[in-house]
């Protein structure tokens, strides 16, 4: 993990905006004004401000963010761009990316990028931005988190069945030890944000959705603090969870950049932050994330096929964190459970919070081994977990 | 709501078998599952949706949790090893709070200062002064709570910093916090006697603040004695008055009750504006914690009390007094309580000491601590100067003798003891006569009370004796607390596996008896031992007298019970605890009425009431009400009858309910090789405490280990246990005569329906005059007094499908062995595919839906196969809106198909003349056919279909099974053999049938609306106009909604193509029948869209936007045919949402005089750390905000409910008179046949009483009198709101032109 503090980048272009410019200019930012004449945003620059971000006229639309400012869009280019290597780079898909600032700039630097929108509104700017150009761009009407739901019955705009995706984006699946097939780059919206991790995970380790096309690079802005959670160390309290083990076994996690509430537009009528709340842990920053799938993670005992239990497993012990593991072992009546974490060196007393990712990894591959673990009960309650948890 | 709770009860026995707890406690790990029972197409049948419907009716009454323990997390709380329970009770962060009330008791001159200028704002602003003082008053007591709470570190640091910040603050800032301090404090020195009630608190309140300037206390109240005087004197001559009421409530309120709602009954004394103010909603959280606190110390000193162990209760009371932060918990009544647990042992001289620390605490003694006092003093012959003395201190405190008698209730000998003491001193002393019984003035009941034209009561075909001895067989049962039956599926033969299974369960549960008892024992063993080394309250174990109030083997034997029926499925966590403890909790309390004697004393009455209703007496002009307050007042009884107020706050319950599961898991082992000898043998834990993830949360649920469920399937176990008050009652039940009293013996039933915590209907039947209540009690014991018998033959054929395989289309749900079979794979599950997993678990979520529905059979037709020789009734209560249900939760007269056909009148009355013609025209109504078709033409043809209705009789299994095919074929057999029987006797007309008929209204809430709005359209289409056909309103909303699609189709509308062909009667009739009750687009749309997917060849693919389409185009027909309705619905809710938004909640009187409130507030989750989890409950009280979605949503439907239940009350009230037996599922009325006509003469007659009264003018009045009336005569600065208030609640929606006596003339309004 190279959790490093990003530099503050346009976090300073964006207090200012949020202290003094916000309600006069509503997304028509002084440092854009300032900024050198680009092509293909003309129209964006000569709409009012308004229409640069769309603001809902409905209340109780979920909060998006954007962003609106060229020196942060720099940022985040140039963060995406460190630690490539030479050779021809992978398509970069941008959900949500609202007005186009980014876009812009990525293109600008040379990449080659998909736009998956949701919002209606967005579109035309943005496929005129597409038409001027020759094939660089490719705008995809679609919700990245509406990708491949659970529901049966068809499919309707803007939710996209990832097979479609990826077949219009013109990427083909991958063997997993391959080399990343796709990055993907968007903002995660903070409702339902933890779910939406939880169901990332899942497809990771089922090899679902994104992930049935190999090891998929994500690149997210998400909540300080559910960073926090991702990159927890064993013992910390409120911030090791279940999530943490999984993200951590799952991929590498590599923090790019830090970047306050404030810089960001959001599409909220009043022009507020809409800041979610956070009691334990402290939630500042959107942290620009990068996720890359493990390249050994089905090497031992585990598999797409198992990896419902390996999750659910997880679950169960970190339910109850101070608890020891000795008990929780003990409950799914598992035989000889001290021989077995006798070999596993894992303490007798050693407290469920206090394990690190690799030691639960270890810990199910060792009752894959086991013959009584397929005996117990727990594994028809797995069924039912998965269930509950991909709906 | 009610769908997803029953689905939460069905899943699984451990959930249906308790005394109705399971419909409280809301599971909401359940709630996914019951989703997919309505979504889920391949598993939806009809008849699961039959059962869920008629239960959903029943249960409708208890639709919001007020203890909703629906999140149950293993919150990981830090470092919180504090044993003290009381403070593990608290919220987390009472901390961040504290610096408000820091920085007000700042400086300590302001008070007084501040209190001076009060003195002119007071007069004028009487009003808005109590209520800041309730808040500010909490807000101290926030801050005092909070420093409770901190840690001596933080205390330290936060002082100077909390005071630092004080300063630097504006004026302007400073200036309302001073204001806001100031007011309790004068107001409660001010008005020490009108406010005798409120001192307490507000003194207790104001006290801390004393404290934290740092100043004696007494010097405090010195300086603000003085200068608020001058506003005592011109409150004195009300403040007399108001002397009596405190002193009332104070004596007969239970003990939570007091601290939140003492302000309106003080205020009856008061001027009248006041009456019309909501309870005083303290502060949110802190005062709702207080509340728990408070309730938490009196039921444990109840239980001292019961225990008859005054030392212990003593000690508890002394910790907390002693404790500066504690002693503000205390209440007079907690030293009472005290009191009187030494008065019965006649310990004076500590008596004596209590009353000196009432003195020290700041408290004045109450009519009851008199009581106790005299009490004693009567038990050990006191001298007479000790006599006197107390009894001076009484007058001197400003009451009178005769109030000891008027205002306590009494347990035990205590009435008589307190008299010797009296007499003692005043030989001549004879208590006050009691009350004269008053009568319902209500116009709409003149004729049904006035004593002229008074019909004696129905008599019963029973004597006297066989009476008493029914009256015994129910007391016997009641006094054990449950029963056990055999159940229908006894008749089974035995395998040898079976036999096998119980020796070894047998032998198991000999081994886990004396496991946990020893468990048992060995816990209240260390909790002794610690709690008598406690030296504070916090180190003290709360738990403890609670576990010592039964015998040991008491618990163990429940706790073996909830074992028993623990479904495999498992149970949360938190349901399995409620359950535990309501069953200790209900244990408890026969016991302590059994220790008050209260049982002889009822006893002795209802042996002299049954000769009411006893057929070999003489008659008597009274009604059962009526005659039981005679006996009552003859036998000198009065006030020794009810029980005081002794329920457990929740926080109790759910730790008692913790600690016994705890014990159980704990003590519960099997060996693993039991089924399986190849294993080594070791002893493994039955029950298994595990985690189910909801999306983001995770509920701890216990789970049986399969071995052990095997095993009881294994020993396929024919015997049941239910708890007394899920059987039918085996004597007429007692007559309810007060909001706490009737119903059963002895189990607890309350006259209102209503969920733990929800103390707010109790209260406000309470403070309702008794006569109001009148009407209504005897509404519902009248039909509490309907005797019910078996319709043995129905029954029979239906416990013989019931034990063969079942029959899904009939009803009778098939056992598991008929389940579907999951597919077998090999290996291990983890490997198998997607599509078999799905498979696997579909069959298995099949199985537990059959499970639960088997189950629920199962326990209806063991129930009445039970009392299939015997007579029996279903006592009634009543929900918040009066709609009125039988308490037996299984097995009655309101449940599906099944239940209803084997259910038959006791009484026999001959058929008359038209009465055979009544049962053919039932039969029609029951087969649904001819719905269309006017009552001679339903008669013809079933004159024209005798043929199959013979053979239906004669062969139900065998013959050409006409009757399975109808809408109701259970009930409609029941209905063919009765006319075959009729027709077959040589005079029909003198035929004596049992068999009730049934009138039902049609589409009941849209004829009130209708009627409410004299909408002459809605009138016609609900058949309140008489028509020579019946008027069919699905028929014509889907003629509606069809004239829409076309309009749309032709203008290209591509979904409105789509439906061509679609839209019939079936596809609206939910959505149309529900919109009176308030169904949502949300919830129209997915009923109408289940309708859509029964149709084969609709498209799929336009489900979603179709049934979009559809419910739109309902609502928008049934806006054009039914205009008044819709304005006065929109009324109602825009109403009902500007009062919750002005903090209050709906209050409204039903025309007979019911008071209700809707008790729907905003929740909030309370963390309690309990050993084997952390558990969120959720809670809801009448102290947190009124939930404004809620309030506003529901106030409609409840409103109409409230009028349909009027209407069934006031046609069940004059049957009575016309000498008819009447029952009622709503808007269904039952009567024998001969009597159809007569019942729908007088429902016709009560329908257009009821709506004669200016109800929704009424109901403008009641409101704008109860929320738009400002006391304050600075009428100017009325705030927006309440103008906004008053002029939506003054303008009534207008009428329509239809006339109202039409209804009188109506064939079809109810048939």
């Amino acid at each position: 993990m190279l959790a490093k503090r990003a530099p503050p980048g346009a976090a300073g272009c964006g207090r200012l905006l949020a202290e003094a410019l916000r309600p006069l200019l509503r997304g028509l930012w002084p440092c854009w004004a300032a900024g050198p004449q680009r092509r293909g945003l003309r129209a964006a620059e000569e709409a009012p401000a308004e229409r640069l971000v769309q603001r809902e006229k409905r209340s109780g639309v979920a909060v998006r963010r954007f962003i609106a400012c060229p020196r942060l869009a720099r940022t985040v280019q140039q963060c995406l761009q460190r630690g490539a290597g030479p050779g021809p780079q992978p398509v970069l898909l941008e959900f949500s990316p609202g007005p186009g600032i980014l876009t812009q700039t990525l293109l600008d630097a040379g990449l080659r990028v998909v736009a998956l929108e949701s919002n209606l509104a967005y579109l035309p700017n943005l496929q005129s931005l597409e038409n001027s150009l020759d094939g660089q761009l490719k705008v995809i009407y679609g919700d990245f988190f509406r990708l491949d739901p659970l529901v049966s019955g068809t499919l309707k705009p803007p939710a996209v069945c990832s097979d479609k995706l990826f077949e219009t984006m013109g990427v083909a699946a991958v063997p997993w030890r391959a080399d990343v097939p796709l990055r993907i780059f968007g903002i995660m919206p903070h409702t339902l944000e933890r779910n939406r991790l939880w169901r990332l995970l899942f497809s990771l380790y089922e090899c679902n959705s994104i992930y049935k096309y190999g090891r998929v690079e994500l690149n997210v802005f998400i909540s300080e603090r559910e960073y926090l959670v991702l990159t927890g160390k064993p013992g910390r309290a409120w911030a090791y969870q279940a999530l943490t083990v999984l993200a951590q076994i799952g991929c590498e996690i590599e923090l790019l950049h830090m970047e306050p509430w404030s810089s960001f537009a959001t599409n909220m009528k009043s022009g507020g932050l809409a800041i979610p709340k956070s009691k334990r842990l402290p939630n500042d920053h959107l942290c620009l994330v990068r996720l890359t799938p493990q390249q050994n993670l089905f090497t031992r005992g585990l598999k797409p096929t198992n990896a419902a239990t390996f999750i659910f497993m997880v679950k169960q012990c970190l339910a109850k964190p101070k608890s020891r593991l000795r008990d929780r072992l003990n409950s799914w009546s598992l035989d000889n459970t001290s021989k077995l974490l006798k070999e596993l060196e894992i303490p007798k007393n050693a407290v469920v919070r206090d394990l690190y990712p690799e030691d639960y990894r270890r810990l199910f591959e060792a009752l894959q081994n086991s013959s009584t673990f397929a005996e117990t009960w727990f594994c028809e309650d797995v069924l039912e977990s998965v269930r509950t948890i991909n709906l | 709501m009610a769908l997803l709770r029953l689905r939460a009860a069905l899943r699984g026995p451990g959930g249906l078998r308790g005394p109705g707890i399971p419909w409280s406690v809301l599971r909401s790990y359940s709630s996914a599952s019951a989703k997919e029972v309505s979504t889920n197409g391949t598993c939806e049948r009809t008849e699961l949706l039959k059962v869920l419907k008629a239960r959903a009716k029943q249960l409708q009454g208890s639709n919001i949790p007020e203890v909703t323990v629906n999140k149950v997390e293993a919150a990981p709380l830090e470092n919180d090893k504090s044993q003290d329970p009381l403070q593990k009770a608290l919220a987390p962060h009472p901390m961040e709070e504290q610096p408000v009330p820091r920085a007000v008791g700042g400086s300590p001159a302001r008070p007084s200062s501040w209190a001076r200028k009060l003195q002119k704002e007071t007069y004028i602003q009487q009003l808005k002064l109590e209520r800041k003082l309730s808040m500010a008053a909490s807000q101290l007591d926030l801050g005092d709570q909070a420093k409770a709470e901190a840690k001596p570190k933080t205390k330290a640091e936060s002082k100077p910093k909390a005071k630092a910040e004080a300063k630097p603050k504006t004026k302007a800032e400073a200036k309302p916090k001073a204001k806001a301090e100031a007011k309790p404090k004068a107001k409660a020195e001010a008005k020490p006697k009108a406010k005798a009630e409120a001192k307490p608190k507000a003194k207790a309140e104001a006290k801390p603040k004393a404290k934290a300037e740092a100043k004696p206390k007494t010097q405090a109240k010195a300086t603000a004695k003085p200068k608020a005087k001058p506003m005592k004197s011109p409150k004195t001559p009300k403040a007399s008055k108001a002397k009596a009421a405190t002193a009332w409530s104070q004596s007969c309120a239970s003990p939570h009750s007091v601290y939140t709602h003492s302000k309106p009954t003080v205020e009856l004394g008061e001027e009248g504006v006041k009456l019309k103010r909501p309870h005083g909603r303290l502060k949110d959280k802190d005062s709702s914690q207080h509340k728990v606190l408070q309730e938490t110390i009196h039921s444990s000193l109840e239980c001292f009390l019961f225990l008859q162990q005054p030392e212990q209760a003593e000690r508890f009371l002394l910790l907390c007094h002693s404790d500066p932060r504690k002693r503000k918990l205390l209440d007079v009544s907690a030293y009472n309580i005290v009191m009187r647990s030494w008065a019965r042992k006649g310990c004076l001289q500590h008596i004596d000491r209590l009353f000196s620390m009432l003195e020290s605490a700041g408290f004045r003694p109450t009519l009851d601590s008199y009581t106790a006092a005299l009490e004693c003093m009567g038990r050990d012959q006191s001298s007479p100067e000790a006599i006197w003395r107390y009894l001076q201190r009484l007058t001197s405190d400003g009451f009178h003798v005769d109030e000891l008698f008027q205002k306590c209730l009494f347990e035990e000998d205590e009435k008589e003891k307190v008299l010797s003491a009296i007499k003692t001193v005043l030989p001549n002393y004879l208590p006050p006569p009691p009350p004269k019984p008053q009568t319902c003035k209500s116009s709409l009941l003149q004729d049904f009370y006035s004593k002229e034209k008074v019909v004696s009561y129905p008599k019963l075909d029973f004597t006297v004796e066989e009476l008493k001895e029914r009256f015994q067989q129910q007391l016997e049962m009641e006094l054990n607390n449950t029963i056990t039956i055999e159940s229908v599926e006894a008749a089974k033969p035995l395998t040898p596996q079976a036999v096998k299974a119980r020796e070894l369960l047998t032998m198991l549960r000999s081994q886990w008896h004396n496991n946990i008892l020893q468990a048992l024992q060995k816990s209240k063993h260390s909790m002794a031992v610690a709690k008598a080394r406690a030296r504070t309250l916090s180190s003290y174990n709360i738990l403890y007298p609670y576990l010592c109030l039964l015998p040991d083997e008491e618990y163990v034997g429940i706790m073996l019970q909830v074992l028993n029926t623990l479904s495999p499925q498992g149970e949360s966590l938190a349901v399995l605890a409620r359950e535990l403890s309501s069953r200790v909790y209900t244990r408890y309390i026969t016991q302590r009425k059994l220790q008050s004697q209260q049982l002889e004393k009822v006893q002795a009455v209802y042996e002299n009431y049954i000769h009411l209703l006893a057929k070999d007496s003489q008659p008597d002009q009274y009604l059962p009400r009526e005659y039981w307050e005679k006996l009552v007042e003859e036998a000198g009884f009065g006030s020794s009858l009810n029980l005081k107020d002794c329920s457990w706050p929740f926080v109790i319950l759910m730790r008692l309910g913790m600690h016994m599961l705890e014990l159980l898991v704990k003590a519960t082992k099997l060996p693993k090789n039991l089924l399986n000898p190849r294993l080594e043998s070791k002893h493994i834990p039955v029950l298994y405490h595990i985690y189910s993830f909801q999306h983001t949360w995770q509920v701890g649920l216990i789970k049986p280990h399969p071995i052990f469920s095997q095993i009881l399937t294994d020993a396929a176990e024919t015997t049941l246990t239910f708890s007394s008050s899920a059987m039918p009652m085996l004597c007429p039940p007692v007559p309810w005569t007060s909001p706490h009293f009737g119903a059963f013996i002895m189990n607890d039933t309350k006259l209102m329906r209503f969920l733990d915590g929800a103390v707010q209907h109790q209260q406000l039947l309470e403070q309702c005059p008794p006569v109001n209540l009148h009407p209504v009690l005897d509404a519902l014991t009248l039909l509490g007094n309907c005797a019910w018998k078996i319709n043995q033959p129905v029954l029979d054929i239906i416990i013989s499908i019931f034990n063969d395989k079942g029959n899904e289309e009939l009803d009778i749900p098939p056992p598991l062995s008929e389940a579907p079979r999951p597919p077998t794979a090999p290996g291990h599950p983890s490997t198998w595919s997607k599509s078999l997993r799905r498979e696997v678990l579909l069959c298995k979520k099949k199985a537990a839906e059959m499970h639960s529905l088997r189950m629920d059979a199962l326990y209806k037709l063991s129930i009445a196969n039970y009392v299939r020789d015997k007579v029996f009734w279903f006592p009634h209560n009543m929900d918040f809106r009066g709609r009125t249900y039988p308490c037996p939760p299984y097995f009655n007269h309101l449940g599906n198909d099944v239940t209803r056909a084997i259910l038959l009148f006791a009484e026999g009355r001959p058929l008359g003349p038209r009465g055979l013609d009544w049962l053919k025209i039932h039969l029609i109504n029951l087969t649904g056919l001819k719905k269309s078709s006017s009552l001679q033409e339903r008669l013809d043809y079933a004159n024209e279909i005798m043929e199959e209705i013979l053979d239906s009789a004669d062969h139900p299994l065998t013959g050409r099974k006409w009757w399975m095919n109808t809408d109701e074929p259970w009930q409609a057999l029941a209905c063919c053999m009765e006319i075959v029987k009729a027709s077959r006797s040589p005079d029909p007309a003198a035929y004596i049938s049992h068999f009730p008929v049934h009138q039902d209204g049609s589409c009941n809430g849209l004829q009130h609306y209708a009627a409410l709005g004299r909408d002459l359209i809605g009138a016609i289409s609900v058949n309140l106009v008489p028509c020579s056909v019946p008027q069919d309103v699905y028929s014509a909303v889907a003629q509606q909604v069809e004239e829409f699609r076309k309009k749309d189709a032709e203008r290209g509308v591509k979904i409105a193509q789509v439906l061509q062909g679609f839209i019939s009667r079936k596809v609206v009739k939910q959505t149309v029948m529900t919109v009176v009750y308030g169904v949502t687009r949300y919830g129209g749309r997915l009923q109408i869209e289940k309708r859509l997917k029964e149709i084969d060849d609709f498209p799929e693919d336009y489900l979603w936007e179709a049934s979009q389409y559809l419910v739109k185009q309902v609502f928008n027909s049934i806006k054009e045919m039914f205009s008044a309705t819709r304005d006065i619905q929109n009324w109602l809710t825009e109403s009902a949402k500007l009062i919750s938004q002005s903090g209050r909640t709906v209050e409204w009187v039903t025309p007979l005089g019911l008071p209700i409130v809707q008790p729907y507030y905003r929740s909030r989750s309370t963390v309690l750390n309990c050993g084997m989890q952390h558990l969120s409950v959720r809670t809801s009280d009448s102290s947190q905000k009124p939930d404004t979605v809620k309030q506003k949503n529901a106030f409609p439907p409840n409103f109409i409910h409230s009028l349909d239940s009027t209407h069934m009350m006031l046609t069940a009230l004059h049957c009575l008179r016309q000498g008819l037996t009447f029952v009622s599922v709503h808007d269904c009325y039952w009567t024998h046949a001969l009597t159809v006509d007569t019942m729908n003469r007088i429902c016709r007659q009560q329908f257009v009483a009821l709506h004669s009264e200016k109800i929704l003018q009424d109901l403008s009045e009641f409101m704008l009198e109860k929320y738009c009336s400002s006391s304050s005569p600075n009428t100017v600065t009325i705030a927006t709101w309440q103008k906004k208030l008053m002029e939506q609640l003054s303008n009534v929606p207008r009428t329509g032109e239809f006339n109202l006596n039409q209804v009188m003339d109506s064939t079809y309004f109810f048939s």
